[in-house]
């Protein structure tokens, strides 16, 4: 132990710096200690910043027309540099990204970290993927507003790590396989009929079960979400979705029905970068007892 | 160095071996409950001494050893982190009360913690992590001339033994995980107390073998550990109400403060016996049938075939394709008027890549030839009496490779349960059916082998058996168009209308005989 203790943390003087795969681009506006740095997708030549110059209506619309399919890219360790940089109030940042399996962002990351000084910025590879970030962010953001300390952040990653689910279908795997993120679902591809892959994020994309409509798979969510939750007011809920507001808003209702203390403290659309390679019509569902 | 810097130093090098074994000792784990976390629960409950001793200013030998004590109580993860409590317990016990250390006083503090360590454990039970402590207080108490390597040796042998004290462990070909956890503590101590570097485990390198990790789940699905805080807290009483709701049972501390671990269907019931005697916290509940899982899992990747390969028996070559795209591995041609032989299937199952097989005959008139085959062929094989086309492609959908036959057919049966079936097929002759007239050459409509609609227009017999099979609410339907490929705007037009919600599936089965076949589910 420091002679001095171990610093404190507040939202004063730590800052949380996501990137925009996690799909909670409004985060700046409601916390000023909190950055989101961009990806990039590409139609053809044509280069966007996730989110600022492409939103998500926009991009689902052109991936209908275009002929073109999207590609992605991650943020340049400049990118971070600047972000770090523009952070140099902070005494500590929290910077949490993608999967490193799934992305080159946290690699990026971590090479801007090091210009800055690791002791300053922590990169956090989350191993998940879209709102499972935010919703880690989140629960930092809770630590910070009562002053929390480094070591209290590490075993909440920990649990995180552990404890939080991630569950997600898409109507197709066709997007998933064509941007090399199909994992261990590989199997499940070029299915005839339409099946409903469960899928979850452990890293890499790994397949649960295949169910036959959007109801069971609904269904499938909420038994997945029964079984390792109760009811409490720690227990936070958040749901991302790829232009199926319809399937976002019955899951909603249904978790609330389930879990009615729960907060849902996210529902969001998912961007131009991960609706990539998710691809319309995609739900996901994330779900983390917090313990306060 | 003061004391507790010492006993930071001890605890950082008690842990450091641990975490260098934690993935093997995971593995090891088949016995009270096969759950792979038994070196995860140790680790866990080592970092949270380590914690709790960076966090502590204690200046005197009592003060560390309640404080150690107490840490070791309120961190303790699963069976083997309740138990190594007991351990932390009845040494620090001895430890905290000298003046001096020496191999007497060690030698004592390893008998207090074997004592102890049984104390807790309703049912002792060797070839456990008891037994390994009850070893090395022996060998304590001899006074070995090299006094940390001798323990270390017996530990290693103890280890060893358990595998032939315990029958789950002998059959598994495994040592029991919890005294192996123990021994790397062990070996991590003896690393400090000499000033040596830690010597690997023997056992570290040995790869562990298949049986290890086909053992019995079990009876109940959540491991649920909590701590209750109180006053005047009766451990036994507490101990006769939490036996009612599981197995695995631990129940130690003091009246102040308890641990509890359990194994339930109900962790609610648990945790409201609790609030009934104190406050609860600390409060863990892991399902243990997926942590199962994910041990299985990683433990059958390096094995290259496939768990279950899936024999179906299918008419028609776009049912073929739909079949092999969901991952049958073996088709027999055939269905209503070709039923194939007990012999074609039986050389089908021995022709599948899996080490179990799962027959799907798709088909009433196969079905006893399936089981037939079941029974001649040499591998393990399941049945699953699919009676249809559309039935065996719904229980597909659930197919997992990598799981168990049995498993398979478990979620397979749970499908079809909630899947119905009709087909559209033609008249072999003039017949009245059900009070329904029909002629040779008509359209007949069917739903589970019973006559709905007969006669000449398509549209109407098949819309007939459509809306049969929607009288219930369903989710999807599954249209598969025969060889002669029926029109099918007209039904698809009415099922959007009538059904706006419904997701319907439409598919080129090129089935002889059955101008369409239609499930919903």
């Amino acid at each position: 132990m420091r002679p001095d203790g171990p610093l404190k943390l507040t939202t004063g003087n730590t800052a949380i710096v996501v990137d925009s795969t996690a799909d909670f681009p409004q985060a700046p506006q409601r916390f000023p200690n909190w950055r989101v740095v961009l990806l990039y997708v590409r139609f053809g030549a044509e280069s966007f910043r996730d989110y600022v110059e492409l939103s998500p209506a926009e991009f689902y619309a052109r991936l209908r027309t275009s002929d073109e399919l999207p590609t992605t890219s991650q943020p340049t360790p400049g990118d971070f540099l600047a972000t770090y940089e523009e952070l140099s109030v902070y005494d500590r940042v929290y910077s949490l990204h993608i999967s490193g399996d799934l992305s080159g962002t946290y690699a990026s990351a971590t090479t801007a970290a090091e210009e800055v000084g690791a002791d300053k910025v922590r990169t956090v590879d989350t191993g998940t993927a879209s709102a499972a970030i935010a919703m880690l962010g989140l629960a930092i953001q809770r630590r910070l507003e009562r002053g929390t300390t480094d070591e209290e952040i590490d075993r909440l990653l920990e649990h995180y790590e552990r404890d939080a689910h991630l569950i997600f279908t898409v109507d197709t795997l066709e997007f998933l396989r064509r941007g090399g993120r199909i994992g261990r679902a590989k199997a499940w591809a070029g299915n005839l009929l339409h099946v409903k892959p469960i899928l979850t994020i452990k890293r890499e994309v790994i397949p649960l079960k295949r169910v036959r409509g959007n109801q069971k798979a609904m269904q499938a969510f909420i038994e997945e979400f029964t079984a390792t939750s109760r009811d409490a007011r720690s227990l936070r809920v958040g749901i991302a979705h790829a232009e199926a507001p319809d399937r976002a808003g019955q899951l909603e209702k249904m978790a609330r029905g389930e879990r009615p203390q729960a907060q849902i403290e996210l529902v969001t659309d998912l961007g131009a970068v991960v609706g990539t390679h998710a691809g319309p019509g995609t739900v996901g569902f994330f779900w983390f007892d917090d313990g306060e | 160095m003061s004391d507790l810097d010492r006993v930071r130093e001890i605890a950082l090098a008690a842990l450091a071996s641990l975490e260098a074994s934690r993935r093997r000792i995971d593995d090891l784990n088949v016995y009270p409950v096969p759950d792979g976390d038994t070196g995860t629960n140790l680790t866990l409950t080592g970092r949270a001494i380590v914690e709790e001793l960076d966090r502590s200013s204690a200046e005197d030998r009592e003060t560390i050893a309640r404080e150690l004590t107490r840490a070791a109580l309120m961190g303790a993860r699963g069976n083997s982190g309740v138990i190594f409590s007991q351990i932390v317990r009845g040494s620090a016990e001895v430890l905290g009360g000298e003046d001096a250390i020496d191999e007497d006083t060690l030698a004592r503090a390893f008998r207090s913690a074997s004592d102890a360590a049984y104390r807790g454990v309703r049912q002792p039970v060797e070839g456990t992590m008891l037994s390994a402590i009850r070893a090395l207080a022996e060998e304590a108490e001899r006074r070995p001339a090299d006094f940390w390597p001798a323990l270390v040796r017996t530990g290693d042998e103890a280890v060893l033994l358990t595998q032939q004290q315990l029958d789950v462990l002998r059959e598994a070909g495994v040592v029991d995980a919890g005294a192996a956890g123990l021994v790397e503590i062990v070996r991590g101590i003896a690393a400090a107390m000499t000033g040596e570097e830690i010597v690997a485990s023997p056992a570290a390198t040995e790869p562990l073998t298949i049986e290890a990790i086909h053992q019995e789940l079990s009876r109940y699905r959540y491991c649920t550990t909590f701590v209750i805080e109180g006053e005047r807290l009766d451990a036994d009483a507490l101990e006769a109400q939490f036996e009612q709701l599981g197995d695995s049972l631990l129940v130690v501390g003091d009246e102040t403060a308890l641990k509890v671990h359990v194994h339930t269907d109900d962790p609610g019931a648990a945790l409201s016996l609790g609030t009934t005697a104190g406050v609860i916290e600390r409060v863990e509940i892991a399902n243990m049938h997926e942590q199962t899982q994910a041990r299985e899992e990683r433990l059958l990747e390096p094995v290259p075939d496939v768990q279950t390969a899936i024999v179906a028996v299918v008419a028609g070559e776009g049912n073929r394709r739909l079949f092999e795209s969901l991952g049958a591995t073996r088709i027999v041609e055939g269905g209503q008027t070709m039923n194939p032989s007990t012999a074609d299937l039986v050389a089908a199952i021995e022709a599948a890549p899996g080490q179990e097989v799962l027959v799907l005959p798709n088909n009433s008139n196969v079905v006893l030839a399936a089981e037939q085959a079941a029974r001649l062929a040499g591998t393990r094989v399941e049945v699953v009496p699919t009676d249809s086309l559309q039935s065996g492609l719904a229980a597909m959908v659930a197919f997992d490779p990598d799981r168990s036959a049995d498993q398979n057919a478990v979620e397979m049966r749970e499908i079809l349960e909630t899947v119905a079936t009709g087909e559209v097929t033609i008249a072999s002759r003039d017949a009245q059916l059900n009070g329904i007239p029909v002629r040779e050459g008509e359209f007949l409509g069917l739903v589970a082998d019973e006559a709905v609609a007969g006669g000449t227009d398509f549209d109407k017999v098949a819309t007939a058996v459509a809306e049969r099979l929607l009288a219930e609410p369903r989710g999807v339907m599954t249209l598969l168009t025969g060889e002669q490929e029926p029109e099918l705007d007209a039904l698809l037009a009415g099922l959007h209308e009538r059904h706006p919600e419904l997701e319907v599936d439409v598919q080129q089965g090129g089935q002889p005989h059955y101008p369409l076949l239609l499930s919903a589910e």
